[in-house]
């Protein structure tokens, strides 16, 4: 009986990658909001403003976000900050950078935290403020916002030497929804 | 009437062994109805009472001032320990969860209680007044700031979810950082207790100085009252002995005056009822003593009246304007009896055109009548009297005026007696021994009459030379209104009567 259950553990964790991967090819072919129409807003990553490092590239931004990476190079451990699941500025991180859905991101943690590969899961935060908190407090932490919600004291890095409002950047989520009669 | 020095009262003289200045003040007092020594006192007591309130309110000051020092610089450490002990708290109640939401609110709590802690000890390195107390806060600063090194690495730690390595950090490093910094809250407390005993100290001190300066003000003024009213009763005392003793001598005086024409009056009546006088010429005298004696008598009797009528202060004169020199003859012609009979004359210096005056015809009249027959009772042994009447210009003020002077080459008047001739009752020992008869109204008959005319009666006297009484009487403007005083009238510009 033990055994049946490794294997199908194993089985599991095997079949699960394959799947993640078609489904995340089908999902980078295509943009959430744009096929929406909806009016986007650039998303920021921002990290300490001790920390050194000024640009990324997708692909290492990639690796940071899906935990491949634990330390930044001036030897500070990477904490990775995240919103909660369903908010639209996770929604757009986990498809513009990881190319995953939610479902995807946390099968490959719990694989990376099972194998070992994964050294620290996200750290999830209710709000904006509670990200430019977090980051504030921690030298390491990395996370997004929507550039509306930056402020001073955190600091927001390139990705493939590209600010939010360059031509060419491409991290964006939707417009947030305001009420207009408040 | 006019006298010399008279004894200021009895009791002066009987009272030789009091100091000279509290005879002084004493005769100051009765002289000016004590009135003046109650407002010298009530000056001093507002002078007093005014370094009593200053005094009282420096002290007040100081007291409030302690008070809030001392209370804002409790609040001041109470608030640094408080803010302190709240950094950590925070900081370690991150430890207990492990939701990250909740430790950045923690963080954020930890970092707003630093905040403050850094603002308090700003303030008090800035307040700091010795060179001890800016020496700790310094000290204190450093502290602080190397004790928040080791709380931002816990909260990072915390955040990061490392509690093991976060825990570890704050024993190794946190714990002995905040101790120190406890250290030197607690040499900040002491110091400012020292301070503040030192501060103490010296308000006792100041408040004892302020209590012992009141005493001294209030003994001080406890004692000037006292001396004020014991001087104004005693004043009082005297001016109603000097005026009873007045009164007495006045009495005297009168009855006197009315005792020799009725002796006169009743020999004479006796003489002539017994049938001692029968030669028609020897009764034509007799007539004639009865009456002047008779006249005396009845002249005695209306100037005693007429004070009488002028001590109620009524006015009872009508003010008009007068022909002055139609005036000036009426009444030389009224004096003409009294003049001749004490054998004087009257030489008259009286200004061309004068103008009309304003004043009541008799009360003129009156007040120029007792100057004159003053003038002939002192007038001195030339047996003459000048009268000038002239046009000068108003004393301390703007315009003209009529003065119409008697002047006398009598015995004349001491200075220092000037002011009190004028009092009612008032008679010279000088007088009194000269055997010259009176009440001692006359002079104080006509300054009154002359007040309520609307005019005033001035005097200068030298001893041995003479005396000038002026009477000063307004112009009347207008010559419409002029009326004639009195019907009788004298050539104007005759040299003698």
């Amino acid at each position: 009986m033990r055994c049946l259950t490794t294997f199908l553990v194993v089985l599991a964790l095997t079949a699960w990658p394959l799947a993640d991967a078609a489904h995340a090819r089908l999902s980078l072919d295509t943009d959430p909001w744009a096929e929406q129409g909806a009016v986007v807003e650039p998303l920021v990553i921002v990290v300490n403003r001790s920390n050194p490092v000024e640009d990324l590239s997708s692909a290492d931004l990639r690796t940071i976000f899906l935990g491949g990476r634990s330390h930044w190079v001036n030897g500070r451990r990477i904490t990775l900050v995240m919103r909660e699941p369903g908010e639209p500025e996770r929604i757009a991180i986990l498809h513009d950078v990881c190319g995953m859905n939610e479902d995807q991101l946390k099968t490959h943690f719990l694989r990376g935290l099972f194998t070992g590969e994964i050294l620290v899961s996200p750290k999830t935060l209710a709000s904006p403020a509670g990200v430019r908190r977090f980051i504030f407090n921690v030298p390491g932490a990395i996370g997004y916002l929507r550039q509306s919600d930056v402020d001073g004291s955190v600091k927001t890095i390139r990705i493939d030497s590209l600010l939010p409002g360059d031509k060419g950047y491409k991290l964006h989520t939707e417009n947030r929804v305001t009420n207009e009669n408040e | 009437m006019r006298t010399n020095r008279q004894p200021k009262v009895g009791w002066r003289r009987e009272s030789t062994n009091s100091p000279a200045f509290l005879d002084r003040l004493l005769s100051i007092a009765s002289r000016h109805n004590a009135g003046l020594l109650l407002l010298i006192v009530c000056c001093g007591v507002a002078v007093v009472g005014a370094f009593v309130v200053r005094d009282l309110q420096t002290t007040s000051a100081e007291a409030q001032k302690m008070y809030s020092g001392s209370v804002h610089g409790l609040q001041q450490i109470g608030e640094l320990q408080y803010y302190a002990q709240e950094t950590r708290r925070a900081t370690l109640y991150a430890l207990t969860t492990s939701d990250s939401n909740l430790q950045v609110e923690y963080a954020d709590q930890s970092r707003d209680a630093d905040q403050r802690v850094k603002d308090g000890i700003a303030d008090y390195g800035r307040q700091a007044k010795s060179p001890r107390a800016a020496e700790l806060a310094d000290r204190l600063t450093r502290d602080w700031v190397s004790y928040l090194n080791v709380r931002d690495e816990v909260l990072a730690s915390i955040l990061e979810g490392s509690t093991k390595e976060a825990v570890s950090l704050d024993l190794s490093g946190g714990v002995p950082a905040f101790e120190i910094v406890r250290k030197d809250l607690n040499e900040v407390k002491r110091l400012y207790d020292a301070d503040a005993s030192l501060r103490l100290t010296n308000l006792v001190a100041s408040s004892r100085r302020s209590s012992w300066r009141l005493i001294e003000i209030l003994g001080f003024t406890f004692l000037l009252s006292c001396g004020a009213v014991w001087t104004i009763q005693k004043s009082q005392m005297l001016s109603a002995i000097q005026l009873a003793k007045l009164q007495m001598e006045f009495v005297a005086s009168v009855s006197h005056e009315l005792r020799t024409p009725l002796a006169v009056l009743s020999s004479a009546a006796d003489n002539i009822a017994d049938g001692l006088i029968e030669e028609k010429g020897a009764l034509r005298r007799y007539g004639a003593i009865l009456q002047k004696q008779s006249r005396n008598m009845g002249r005695l009797v209306d100037e005693i009246l007429l004070f009488a009528s002028t001590e109620d202060q009524k006015n009872r004169y009508v003010i008009r304007p007068i022909q002055t020199l139609q005036m000036i003859d009426s009444i030389l012609s009224g004096t003409e009896g009294l003049v001749q009979g004490a054998g004087f004359v009257i030489d008259r210096f009286i200004e061309q055109d004068l103008p009309a005056v304003l004043g009541d015809p008799s009360g003129i009249a009156q007040c120029l009548e007792n100057l004159i027959g003053n003038a002939t009772k002192y007038g001195g042994v030339d047996r003459r009297i000048v009268l000038r009447a002239f046009v000068a210009p108003i004393e301390r003020g703007a315009g003209r005026e009529v003065r119409i002077s008697i002047v006398d080459r009598g015995m004349g008047i001491d200075p220092s007696e000037i002011a009190k001739i004028f009092e009612p009752f008032y008679r010279s020992s000088r007088v009194v021994a000269a055997q010259i008869h009176g009440t001692g109204l006359g002079l104080s008959l006509a300054k009154r009459i002359a007040e309520a005319i609307g005019g005033r009666l001035s005097v200068v006297s030298e001893l041995s030379v003479g005396s000038t009484f002026t009477l000063h009487l307004e112009i009347a403007k207008g010559e419409a209104m002029v009326e004639t005083a009195i019907s009788t009238s004298l050539p104007a510009r005759s040299s003698y009567i």
